[in-house]
């Protein structure tokens, strides 16, 4: 019964890709999207319920592991799924021709949609390192045409970079995983051998120099996708030009899905053999990762431009998270996940009136949005004071956190740093807020159209969850839970 | 047999950095892919199964991803040469010392061959090199190709080969990727009148 429950999680999508091709009118795209989404939320949720209340271990399953942390995740990509897939029809509205065909280009945005979505269920429940791999190949592949989905000059070159830096860091990690497949397997494997657990079994007998060349070239691989600095290039870009309910799936759900199969990593493979390089690697990249986005959430940027670089200074909190690895700070990155993913899709949301309304919110920063449209200032307020860490979001609290489980594991330099990087950056943050919803304004007051009222609503949904994520984020500090999350993996 | 078989692969991925026109560099990874089917089909691992399975990449390697990209090249021809684009030497010296540095770089990792190690690391560096030094949508393509061709040269050389389902992930992704890559190279032509990556550079901060 579970494994077929979770089978239909990644299934009911794949599905629903194929289904939205035989729609005829934009109207029935947007109803069966909508149904197929709201089905595939439901099913990943339930499962999600099931893999948080079972016992620390794990469930294991066919192709599939679920632990808390797993969980965790994929109720995380179950919401910004569902959110994304209905903010879709009133973003869709208001474009024409773009990438594909202007007769079909609804139904192939839903398909790739769904595809994307599918890959990204599949991947947070995966128990093998190698299909872990194919699936997150899977995820460039029809991401890279919704970034692309404007067809706009622009929006090409975003797409076309994240492709070409994309696969070629995937090429690097692959090589990794065959290095790492030699050396559990000397003599010939299967499959089985890249399965998480036989890794975690295998790493400690490996040679120390198999161990250690397979987990930087897989953790420099995954590092180009989840646009850790130095190899982030692609992410303003990409986040920028894609459609908003693109980017809010791309950097609330794709990135933190891919950095969990690094942390998986990390824990099977870099605390054996490797010594704690994987600790490592990972404080390095979150600290270069803050280090290269706080400049730019001084500078004034476009909307959703500034949202791209927070993304930056987010993943790189949660590498600093994953890399103390201390119980108080796994328990950061749980909340942290969370909150981020729901403030930043709640300001990506934002842009879809943003643009509608002020188009040159794509060259330039918006000014006075309080006035103009009291719901959208009311959604960027939210988002950026979440994602700048104003208590009582959960942010606050999970960066807290996070620097206290950096104490505990005994990295003061380092939680020095980056608790002045989260100083400047939330400075940076506050003071473009007060610009966005109070700067000098021109132009008439917006509209209650749809788009906006959509925002209004999500917007009192965002408010709701991250109050209550704020409140389990207290909850859970007590609960040690931190060392029984990965259970299903170690 | 393996040594001529590791030169012959990387003379074509060095051929293809330094020739002009995209479809002879495409009919060069072809025959990289060739070689390397030959090369799967002869390897030790003999059950009917490893061979169907080494028939079928095979035949998506070196027939219908080459026959995809020569179609995307026809329906995009080359109007003019790419203004930023270096001459053949240099760009084969550049490309050449990066792989030579990222070969030394990479130690041995339990291949039995370590001439197979050497080429196998050598071909992914030379196709991230073909990404940065050639200009054309169509040669950065290819370069991920001769990349990832490196990459299952590896593999198939590993004691007891890849798991077929690991192997034929790999070749679906890669028609995925690639026909990817074909639509993006087809909108960026019809966009822009070229193929030159040089002139998508309107982000920047």
């Amino acid at each position: 019964m579970t494994d077929v429950l979770l089978t239909a999680v990644p299934l009911t999508p794949v599905i629903g890709a194929a289904a939205v091709r035989f729609a005829r009118t934009p109207r029935s795209v947007d109803r069966l999207s909508a149904l197929v989404a709201t089905v595939t939320a439901l099913i990943a949720l339930a499962a999600s319920v099931l893999g948080a209340i079972h016992d620390p271990h794990g469930l294991h399953g066919s192709w599939w592991v679920l632990d808390r942390a797993g969980a965790a995740f994929l109720a995380v990509i179950a919401v910004i799924g569902w959110c994304s897939a209905i903010a879709s029809g009133p973003y869709l509205a208001g474009e024409g021709k773009g990438l594909f065909s202007a007769r079909r280009a609804r139904a192939w945005y839903h398909s790739a949609f769904f595809l994307f979505w599918a890959a990204l269920l599949a991947l947070a429940l995966a128990k093998n390192l190698g299909v872990a791999w194919l699936l997150i190949e899977a995820t460039t592949g029809a991401s890279a045409l919704l970034v692309a989905y404007t067809g706009r000059r622009n929006a090409l070159e975003a797409g076309w970079k994240y492709l070409v830096l994309t696969t070629f860091g995937l090429a690097i990690a692959l090589l990794g995983i065959f290095i790492l497949f030699a050396g559990l397997a000397p003599h010939g494997g299967g499959l089985a051998t890249l399965d998480w657990r036989t890794i975690a079994r295998g790493a400690p007998a490996l040679d120390h120099r198999t161990a250690l060349f397979a987990l930087v070239l897989i953790l420099v691989g995954l590092a180009a996708k989840i646009g850790w600095a130095p190899i982030h290039n692609w992410l303003p870009d990409a986040h920028s030009q894609a459609p908003p309910p693109i980017s809010a799936l791309l950097s609330g759900a794709l990135l933190p899905t891919v950095m969990l199969v690094a942390w998986r990593l990390v824990l099977t493979l870099g605390h054996g053999a490797a010594g704690n390089l994987g600790d490592h690697l990972l404080l390095a990249f979150g600290l270069a990762s803050l280090a290269i986005a706080v400049p730019f959430l001084w500078r004034p940027m476009p909307w959703k431009r500034l949202l791209a670089y927070s993304s930056l200074e987010h993943m790189g909190i949660l590498a600093l998270g994953i890399g103390f690895a201390s119980p108080l700070a796994t328990v950061g990155v749980i909340v942290h996940l969370a909150g981020h993913a729901l403030a930043k899709s709640l300001g990506f949301y934002a842009a879809i009136p943003l643009q509608r309304h002020y188009p040159e919110s794509a060259e330039r920063p918006p000014r006075g949005l309080a006035r103009l449209s009291p719901a959208v200032g009311t959604a960027a307020g939210v988002s950026l004071a979440t994602l700048g860490g104003l208590p009582p979001s959960p942010l606050f609290l999970s960066e807290l956190l996070i620097l206290l489980g950096g104490v505990a594991a005994h990295q003061i330099a380092v939680v020095c740093i980056a608790a002045v990087l989260l100083a400047l950056g939330f400075l940076g943050l506050a003071h473009t807020l007060i610009e966005t919803l109070a700067g000098e304004s021109h132009g008439r007051p917006w509209p209650v159209g749809r788009t906006v009222r959509l925002t209004a609503r999500l917007t009192v949904a965002a408010v709701i969850g991250l109050l209550a994520l704020s409140v389990v984020g207290y909850l859970l500090v007590g609960a040690h839970l931190g060392p029984t999350l990965m259970g299903g993996v170690t | 047999m393996t040594g001529a078989l590791t030169w012959g692969l990387l003379a074509t991925a060095l051929a293809a950095i330094a020739v002009r026109r995209r479809s002879t560099a495409i009919v060069l990874v072809a025959l990289q892919s060739v070689g390397l089917g030959v090369y799967a089909l002869g390897n030790g691992h003999h059950s009917s199964r490893a061979l169907a399975v080494a028939a079928a990449i095979f035949t998506v390697k070196a027939v219908a991803l080459p026959a995809l990209l020569l179609l995307t090249v026809r329906g995009a021809p080359k109007r003019r040469l790419l203004a930023n684009e270096s001459p053949a030497l240099p760009r084969l010296i550049a490309a050449l010392a990066a792989g030579l540095a990222i070969e030394q770089l990479i130690p041995s990792f339990g291949v039995t061959d370590p001439g197979i190690e050497h080429a196998a690391v050598g071909m992914l560096a030379l196709g991230i090199g073909i990404a940065v030094v050639r200009r054309a949508v169509m040669f950065q393509a290819l370069g991920f190709l001769i990349a990832e061709n490196g990459i299952y040269l590896a593999g198939l050389s590993l004691p007891g080969g890849l798991p077929g389902f690991i192997e034929l992930g790999l070749a679906f992704d890669l028609v995925v990727t690639l026909s990817v890559a074909a639509a993006f190279a087809t909108k960026i032509h019809e966009t822009l009148g070229s193929g030159d990556t040089s002139v998508l550079d309107a982000l920047r901060d």
